[in-house]
């Protein structure tokens, strides 16, 4: 796969399409009302600092988050990476890097001082994939009540 | 990313408040309910906003590389001029798009699809405050004989119909039109944003990054409930069709090809670095971009339609219908939505009043053009003036009675209020305020379209 295919800029309202079918290729479910709902509410609150890969004129790589304080007591200005997806086709080559580094530049112009992430630790790689970019291990617990 | 938040002189922006009581009453509400509807969203301010750290070189034209112009004083009195017709068209836009979205904004079927729209009439009130904003904090003397409060009142005046684009002279006919309109037409707005951005005027350059970081939203108040209505019409509701979104497209793509101004222009606004691109360019981009979202709207049609369907055998069904113009699995071409041909239904540019059918075809009777348009648009659109104006028009062109040429540049006309308080929350502000410029009654001070 040639990198220089592929280009990473903000995210746009045409991707939903394609994110739509990047999802479900990953996870293998048709969702697109998820996908709306979540477009529509970044792009009202961050729209510079999500970001897509684009390559062949669709969309291989997305990583959607945003800027929040207050969050768990977090009081600082964070940058939270909440959903990302790399086309298997295009992984291993940096995709998942670049794609990073706009959104955290991105969350760094908007004011935050840390940026955090949840991993589920089932999910092979994802773990690897953000301590590869420098995230650390952070002591806090996720735990949760199912009913 | 930072940004410098400033407010209007106080009577001006007064002025604007008054503006929104009459034409966005409901304001207040979304003020008072925003935490509701957009939790942990930044409040709504109305002011202008400033980016920071901006490239503070000229990016294109016969000027680049040398440092941008902070004041229109500075700059070729030719440039300022385009310039400052630029701003005043920007702003007529943005106060007139409110104005279209009141008439059918109660007419919503869905509280959220209501809501994002309301939101953004008050982001499009922010900016036209800001296009406002640098009329007033630049002293404009050398290209314009209108004071500042003549300025102000001529944008704050101007109705549905006496404003200077075509597209912003349109009555809204339904809510379908609402989201319509943001999907095509803040899509074109979204184009010449991002083309100001790179502006040789550093005021205008400036105010682009928050106004484009608006516009994606506005596009996604389009471009979801679109996509809502694509699944409910493959269902089968009897609430929304996609003839509905069809005849909507058909309305609206014509005018938005044309706010990109003729497509033979546009190289001024280059030379003078004011945009990147000439017009027939950036109305290229923008084709591209809306055949995305047809697509788009397609599949989601298809796959609400048939959802035992992989993603392949989807994609392979839509290809079928688009190839054959046949049915297949019992969905047809005419079910879906297309992108009208790009000479359709034209008054301005290149095709301008050619009789150029929906699929491109040529027609060479009048009466059978006029059949056809009343095939393609909406039944409410064509009772409106603006298709009488515009089937007169044509008339004129067919019997040789006036060119192309002559009937495009038939601007709509600035009226102002003169003397007569249109109604007990009018702008009458300027008034007694030193200066009412009767003499300009009427002139559309040689804004061509083609500076946006
Ligand atoms: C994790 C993911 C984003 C990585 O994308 P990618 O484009 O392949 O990653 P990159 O090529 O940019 O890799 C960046 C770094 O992470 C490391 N990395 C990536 N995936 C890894 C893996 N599975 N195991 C170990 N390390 C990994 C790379 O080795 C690389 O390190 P280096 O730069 O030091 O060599 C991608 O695999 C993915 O989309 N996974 C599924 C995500 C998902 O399911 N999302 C839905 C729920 S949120
Ligand atoms: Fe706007
Ligand atoms: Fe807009």
């Amino acid at each position: 796969m040639n990198q220089a295919e592929v280009r990473i800029r903000a995210l746009e309202d045409t991707d939903i399409g394609d994110i739509t079918a990047l999802d479900e290729k990953l996870g293998g479910k048709y969702r697109p009302e998820v996908w709306e709902r979540r477009l529509g509410y970044y792009m009202r609150r961050d729209p510079d600092s999500s970001s897509v890969a684009e390559a062949d004129g669709r969309v291989v790589g997305f990583m959607l988050g945003e800027v929040r304080s207050g969050e768990f007591g977090l009081e600082e200005p964070t940058g939270w990476i909440e959903v990302l997806g790399v086309d298997p086709d295009y992984r291993g080559s940096a995709v998942g890097r670049r794609l990073a580094e706009r959104v955290l530049e991105s969350f760094r112009a908007r004011g935050a001082t840390h940026v955090r992430t949840l991993v589920d630790e089932e999910m092979a790689g994802i773990g690897d994939f953000f301590v590869a970019l420098g995230f650390e291990p952070a002591p806090m617990r996720p735990f949760v009540k199912r009913f | 990313m930072s940004t410098r938040q400033v407010e209007l002189p106080k009577k001006y922006h007064q002025a604007i408040v008054k503006w929104s009581e009459r034409f966005l009453p409901d304001y207040d509400f979304l003020i008072e309910n925003w935490d509701r509807f957009f939790p942990r969203d930044p409040e709504f301010r109305l002011c202008a906003y400033r980016e920071l750290g901006m490239c503070t070189k000229i990016e294109c034209g016969d000027m680049e590389g040398k440092p941008k112009f902070d004041e229109a004083g500075k700059m070729h009195p030719k440039q300022a001029g385009h310039l400052l017709g630029a701003i005043r068209a920007q702003a007529s836009t943005e106060f007139g798009s409110i104005q279209q979205h009141q008439l059918t904004l109660a007419r919503a079927q869905d509280e959220e699809e209501q809501v994002w729209i309301l939101r953004m009439m008050a982001e499009e009130l922010r900016h036209g405050y800001q296009m406002i904003h640098l009329m007033l904090e630049d002293d404009w003397s050398a290209v314009s004989d209108h004071s500042e409060d003549d300025m102000v009142e001529q944008i704050l005046s101007m109705r549905t119909g006496s404003h200077i684009l075509g597209a912003f002279n349109i009555d809204f006919d339904s809510f379908v039109d609402n989201v319509t309109f943001c999907a095509l037409i803040d899509r074109v707005g979204k184009f010449q944003l991002a083309m100001q951005k790179v502006s040789s005027y550093q005021p205008m350059a400036e105010s682009m990054p928050q106004m484009l970081r608006e516009e994606a939203f506005h596009l996604a108040a389009g471009v979801v409930p679109l996509r809502r209505y694509m699944e409910k019409a493959a269902q089968g509701s009897f609430c929304v069709s996609t003839s509905d979104i069809q005849k909507a497209f058909n309305k609206w793509f014509p005018r938005g090809l044309e706010m990109f101004g003729d497509e033979r222009g546009g190289g001024t606004n280059v030379r003078f670095g004011l945009k990147p691109m000439k017009n027939a360019e950036a109305q290229q981009a923008y084709i591209e971009e809306v055949e995305k979202v047809v697509r788009d709207l397609n599949v989601r049609f298809v796959r609400a339609r048939l959802p035992e369907l992989s993603p392949a055998e989807a994609q392979g069904v839509l290809e079928q219908l688009l190839t054959d113009h046949g049915a297949v699995r019992g969905i047809s071409h005419e079910d879906l939505v297309h992108m009208p041909d790009s000479g359709f239904f034209r008054r301005r540019g290149v095709p301008a009043f050619e009789l150029i059918g929906w699929d491109g075809e040529s027609f060479a009777e009048l009466d059978d053009y006029l059949a056809h348009l009343s095939r393609h648009l909406p039944d409410a659109y064509r009772a409106g003036r603006d298709f009488s104006q515009y089937v007169e028009a044509l008339t004129r062109v067919h019997s040789g009675e006036t060119t192309a040429a002559e009937a495009s540049q038939e601007m709509p006309v600035l009226t102002r209020v003169g003397g007569v308080c249109p109604c007990s929350k009018s702008v009458r502000w300027v008034a007694g305020n030193g200066s009412n410029g009767a003499d300009d009654r009427g002139s559309a001070d040689g804004v061509p379209a083609s500076t946006l």
